[in-house]
């Protein structure tokens, strides 16, 4: 006896349509990350944010601003991109 | 005669001939010209042209990918020079690679890489879809057209370069961009003007509104540079302004008045309207951008002088009052835009359809924005000079919050045509628009409140910076770079929807912005087909006679 799984598998659909519940979880993440914001304060007041050299010891030096956090995600998002051009393009 | 005025008439006048030249042609040399230049966008481009492709809307299709993805650039120069405002420090790490990153080099940055990386190019590529929709006949040449938008983001390049460093090797940066730059728009003009000599019907006047706003500005840089008016910093600032509300108003205007009716399925509103949407942004002086001309001073280069003078009492009556006029053209843009948008009946044919919500957002700022810009210029302009410290913040304002979301928009509107797909997803493209409206009115709100506590301390004489003003300025940062993703979701959203998006029916035409007076039935049709002809509630439906008796020979 055999099933055939690839055939339940190998069609991935996505909805257009936005549930309303999401935006429960998106508010809740806002809260949440808030809430934490402001717990640091409590527990190191005066300290500025971590950034990535704080995080990451090896970059000292150079990504000694938050900003960097920004910038890094301003890069994935152009690669992502240039990785959609690059795979569209070379794709059967 | 002062400053303001005569250089004011000499562009009317220009423009006026040109426009004449435009209607009637060029009498007997009609022919010949036509022929040299059709020779000089396709044939003498040699193997260049083999480079592209030349199919029906490549060349708008080159122009507006380029520009989505200018505009990721564009907000993050913006969002790097808000950022640097409060933490100078923060990119000191990039000295090592001998490039010292400064806010204020980053703010011009921004600035060319929004207006013409992002703004201009989504006007150019909307303008060679819809001046050949508009005249009845296909562009002149799609070769041409797509072989340019390359050319232009070179010089786009060359400008943010420029805005780094003006002198490399002791030559001039932003000049050789803005001569770059004007090349290409001259083969854009060249191609449109081709296209308009070839029209088969009389084109509507957002069409013209786009002509003019292309031909404004070869003959606005002429007319500064032999009025003399470059030479100083009051024909500076007006060069700037005029140009802002020729090539950008007028230009922005005519392409989102086209695409509010294909987004919403409507007829235009109101012809007259356009008209004075038209008649009001060559005439009057629009308060978008800067409080000076440094960038006319910038891109004019050697042919520009730096004689700094007051304005003259006449000047200051001529510039305030055609200021104060801008709010009649403003007001009948966003009145015709809003209306259209939404119908004398309601009817929307796709409610869902991308580029709504961004008209309908550039059409509401548009008027706060403009009467806030008016203030600021109006005390510039006085000497009075206590709303300079809002000024930038205002600006980007303009930038971010009118003039690109109306491009966008319209950009948006017409890309499944363009692309014969639909989006990638409409709910990215909802994203898209959240994360770029939110972040722009929040961020660049807060960062002019900050801008207010500073003005308010100056004035008091406070010598110490405000911490809170500091903090708020972080704040306005971080909420600005939602522009940042909103920029990346759209231009992924058209990037993936070029090859996944939903193909469009070949049989879904969209409606044009004319309103037909009535519409003969030959056959039956649903309300649907009668609607999207560009018919309303008023249009008149006279069936056609018909009649099965056998037909015979005509009697001569």
């Amino acid at each position: 006896m055999s099933t055939n799984t690839i055939d339940s598998v190998d069609v991935f659909l996505q909805g257009e349509k936005e549930p309303s519940g999401s935006w429960v979880f998106i508010v809740l993440g806002l809260v949440l990350s808030l809430s934490f914001l402001v717990l640091y304060s409590i527990l190191y007041p005066g300290q500025d944010l971590p950034v990535i050299s704080d995080l990451m010891p090896v970059f000292k030096g150079v990504f000694d601003s938050g900003i960097w956090f920004f910038i890094l995600g301003t890069m994935i998002g152009i690669f992502a991109i240039l990785g959609r051009l690059l795979l569209e393009a070379t794709s059967e | 005669m002062d400053t303001i005025l005569s250089t004011m008439f000499y562009f009317w006048i220009t423009l006026f001939v040109v426009y004449f030249l435009v209607q009637r042609g060029l009498w007997i040399f009609s022919d010949v010209a036509k022929g040299t230049v059709s020779f000089m966008l396709e044939k003498a481009l040699g193997p260049g042209a083999d480079l592209v492709e030349g199919r029906p809307g490549a060349g708008a299709r080159s122009w507006i990918m380029q520009g989505a993805l200018w505009m990721i650039f564009a907000s993050m120069f913006t969002f790097t020079s808000m950022w640097l405002t409060h933490d100078p420090d923060a990119l000191h790490s990039l000295a090592s690679w001998g490039y010292t990153a400064n806010a204020e080099e980053l703010a011009a940055a921004g600035v060319y890489a929004t207006l013409y990386g992002t703004v201009s190019m989504f006007i150019i590529g909307c303008s060679f879809h819809i001046i050949p929709k508009l005249a009845g006949t296909e562009l002149a040449s799609e070769t041409n057209a797509n072989l340019v938008s390359f050319v232009w983001t070179i010089s786009v390049l060359v400008l943010v370069i420029g805005s780094q460093n003006n002198s490399i090797l002791g030559i001039d940066v932003i000049p050789l961009g803005v001569a770059l730059n004007n090349v290409v728009l001259l083969a854009v003009i060249m191609n449109q003007l081709l296209t308009v000599a070839n029209r088969t019907r009389n084109i509507a006047t957002p069409g013209w509104l786009i002509l003019i706003a292309l031909l404004s500005s070869p003959i606005l840089a002429i007319v500064s540079i032999v009025s003399g008016a470059a030479n100083d910093n009051v024909g500076q600032w007006l060069t700037y302004h005029i140009f802002g509300g020729t090539f950008f108003f007028a230009g922005v205007a005519g392409v989102a008045l086209y695409a509010s009716s294909i987004a919403s399925g409507n007829p235009l509103w109101s012809k007259t309207l356009v008209g004075v949407t038209l008649i009001g942004s060559i005439f009057t002086i629009n308060p978008f951008g800067d409080v000076d001309g440094q960038m006319v001073m910038d891109a004019f280069g050697p042919l520009a002088d730096n004689n700094v003078i007051p304005f003259t009492n006449q000047d200051m009556l001529a510039a305030s009052f055609l200021m104060a006029l801008v709010s009649i053209p403003v007001l009948a843009f966003s009145s015709n835009m809003l209306v259209t948008m939404r119908g004398s009946d309601m009817f929307v044919d796709d409610p869902d359809a991308s580029g709504n919500a961004e008209l309908n957002l550039g059409s509401w700022l548009i008027i706060p924005i403009v009467i806030g810009s008016l203030f600021v210029q109006t005390d510039t302009v006085s000497g009075t000079n206590e709303l300079l410290g809002i000024s930038n913040s205002l600006s980007v304002m303009a930038g971010w919050l009118v003039l690109v979301p109306l491009s966008l928009g319209a950009a948006l509107s017409l890309y499944p045509e363009l692309v014969g797909r639909h989006l990638f997803s409409q709910n990215r493209a909802r994203w898209g628009f959240w994360m770029m409206s939110g972040g722009a009115i929040f961020g660049l709100s807060i960062t002019m409140i900050a801008d207010f506590m500073d003005i308010a301390l100056a004035e008091l004489l406070v010598e110490d910076p405000s911490i809170l003003s500091e903090e708020l300025r972080k704040v306005g940062s971080v909420m600005f770079y939602g522009v940042v993703i909103g920029s990346i979701l759209h231009s992924l959203n058209m990037v993936t929807g070029m090859f996944r998006g939903n193909l469009i029916p070949k049989k879904s035409v969209r409606t044009s912005s004319i309103s037909v007076e009535s519409y003969p039935l030959v056959s039956p049709t649903t309300i649907r087909r009668i609607l999207s002809s560009g018919a309303d509630l008023d249009t008149e439906v006279i069936p056609t006679g018909e009649n099965d008796e056998k037909g015979s020979a005509t009697k001569l």
